[in-house]
């Protein structure tokens, strides 16, 4: 299926979601659980807090679906951004309820970062916004676009990203800042 | 600091705060920036924009089943609840006005609601039929007490003077015991006089039934003994504040009418 096409498909499914139909959301449930999940799993860090955070996700998609033709994003970037701050609020909940626990950083994301595949990133599903920037991350260096790819998606500071990682402050202040500089040059010609 | 001057320091800005790693003083002189400058503004929307699609580049994972489980069952959850609210509501609307009818039919209706759809047919159809009986049983009191209230004129009178015009309307009304006098001429007594009201029964004296003041109603308490049975009544022009009745009027009568009966 196109772009183009899976797009329209979600859209109509969000609509009758609006209107509270139950079938709809099963349906947007059954094309695009695979694809929020691993989002969900990338900003927690663990499979079972990933699917609270999903089930989160959808009771607000169930409620909220009305809203969606006003943010004029392609849906899976609405979704996407329902997901990650679902998921970075659990996060805060758990840090405000335990602070004593410092985040640890899941072992897959350890491997993601020692990697060398060139973009281990996935664009099944992905709208046309998001191949150019995938196009651009790939052009990274792996711990770059590791790190730039962390910091957004659990919301992190540099110092905090220094704690997570195990690497010095400067380091990551670097590789952050030559990060975006490549993607600000690669994104203007997508402009 | 001038933004919009410096596109490229504009553009490392809004990507950092995109990222989130814009933080502290430099993340607020940012964002008040933006809320003044609509450039600013644009360029920040612009990469959150274009960062969010990272959200769309994550490696698929197959949730447990248990997830749709869990979704379906607080969704289900929902959907009776707000079935019972409406239920509620609906019974509240019925049963206004009587509130302990209505309190027994809300505990009816919210019981109800967690039963089949059959059973919410005969429901409404006894709720239809008691918010009726209800009803009639309502209009029935209201008008009872309309009745009592309404006055019932069982007597009139007109009083005229010499040439025939009109110029006192009498009414007497059983229920309440009431004289109604209205003027309806132009007469008006001098200040140190006063109007008297006579019965002119067919045997004995007039008797009197009242003094009338300066307004253009007034109202009498009178038995309905004083009226049965007296033909005539009259008005005579006596000193300020009327005069005794057994002596009988002392001054002129100006106006005089006979009493009818009205049939019902």
């Amino acid at each position: 299926m196109t772009t183009e096409a899976h797009d329209l498909e979600l859209i109509d499914l969000l609509d009758r979601v609006a209107e509270q139909e139950h079938v709809a959301l099963k349906a947007l449930y059954d094309l695009c659980a695979g694809k929020l999940f691993g989002l969900a799993v990338r900003v927690v860090g663990n499979r079972e807090w990933a699917e609270d955070v999903l089930q989160e996700s959808f009771i607000s998609i169930w409620r909220s679906a009305g809203d969606y033709r006003a943010s004029l994003s392609p849906p899976m970037a609405w979704l996407g951004l329902i997901v990650r701050s679902r998921g970075l609020d659990f996060l805060r909940r758990r840090t405000t309820s335990r602070s004593h626990v410092t985040q640890e950083l899941d072992d897959g994301m350890a491997e993601t970062l020692e990697g060398n595949s060139p973009c281990p990133m996935d664009t099944v599903q992905a709208s046309e916004q998001a191949l150019a920037l995938h196009q651009c991350l790939g052009r990274l260096e792996n711990r770059q676009r590791e790190v730039v790819s962390l910091a957004y998606i659990r919301d992190l500071s540099h110092s905090e990203l220094s704690l997570q990682l195990k690497l010095p402050l400067g380091t990551v202040k670097t590789w952050i800042r030559r990060g975006l500089d490549q993607l600000r040059q690669c994104m203007s010609h997508f402009a | 600091m001038n933004l919009i001057k410096n596109p490229q320091l504009l553009d490392h800005l809004a990507s950092a705060y995109a990222l989130g790693t814009l933080r502290g003083g430099a993340r607020r002189r940012f964002e008040a920036l933006a809320r003044v400058q609509a450039p600013v503004r644009t360029a920040a929307l612009v990469w959150q924009t274009r960062l969010a699609s990272m959200n769309e580049l994550q490696t698929q994972s197959v949730p447990s089943p248990a997830v749709w489980t869990r979704i379906d069952n607080m969704l289900q959850g929902e959907k009776e609840a707000a079935t019972l609210r409406a239920q509620r509501s609906a019974g509240l609307q019925a049963a206004a006005g009587e509130t302990h009818l209505g309190e027994w039919l809300r505990s009816l209706l919210v019981w109800r609601g967690a039963a089949a759809v059959g059973a919410l047919a005969t429901v409404v159809a006894v709720v239809t039929g008691l918010n009726l009986r209800a009803e009639l049983g309502g209009e029935v009191q209201a008008l009872q007490a309309k009745l009592l209230t309404t006055p019932q004129i069982q007597y009139v009178a007109v009083l005229a003077d010499g040439q025939a015009a009109a110029s006192v309307l009498v009414t007497f009304d059983a229920n309440s015991k009431k004289l109604t006098l209205q003027r309806v001429g132009s007469y008006q007594e001098a200040g140190d006089k006063s109007l008297q009201l006579w019965a002119l029964p067919p045997a004995g004296g007039p008797r009197s039934l009242g003094v009338l003041g300066q307004d253009k109603l007034l109202r009498l308490t009178a038995g309905e003994g004083d009226i049965r049975e007296v033909p005539t009544l009259a008005i005579s022009l006596e000193p300020k504040g009327g005069v005794p009745s057994a002596g009988g009027p002392t001054g002129p009568v100006l106006f005089s009418g006979a009493l009818i009966q009205k049939m019902l």
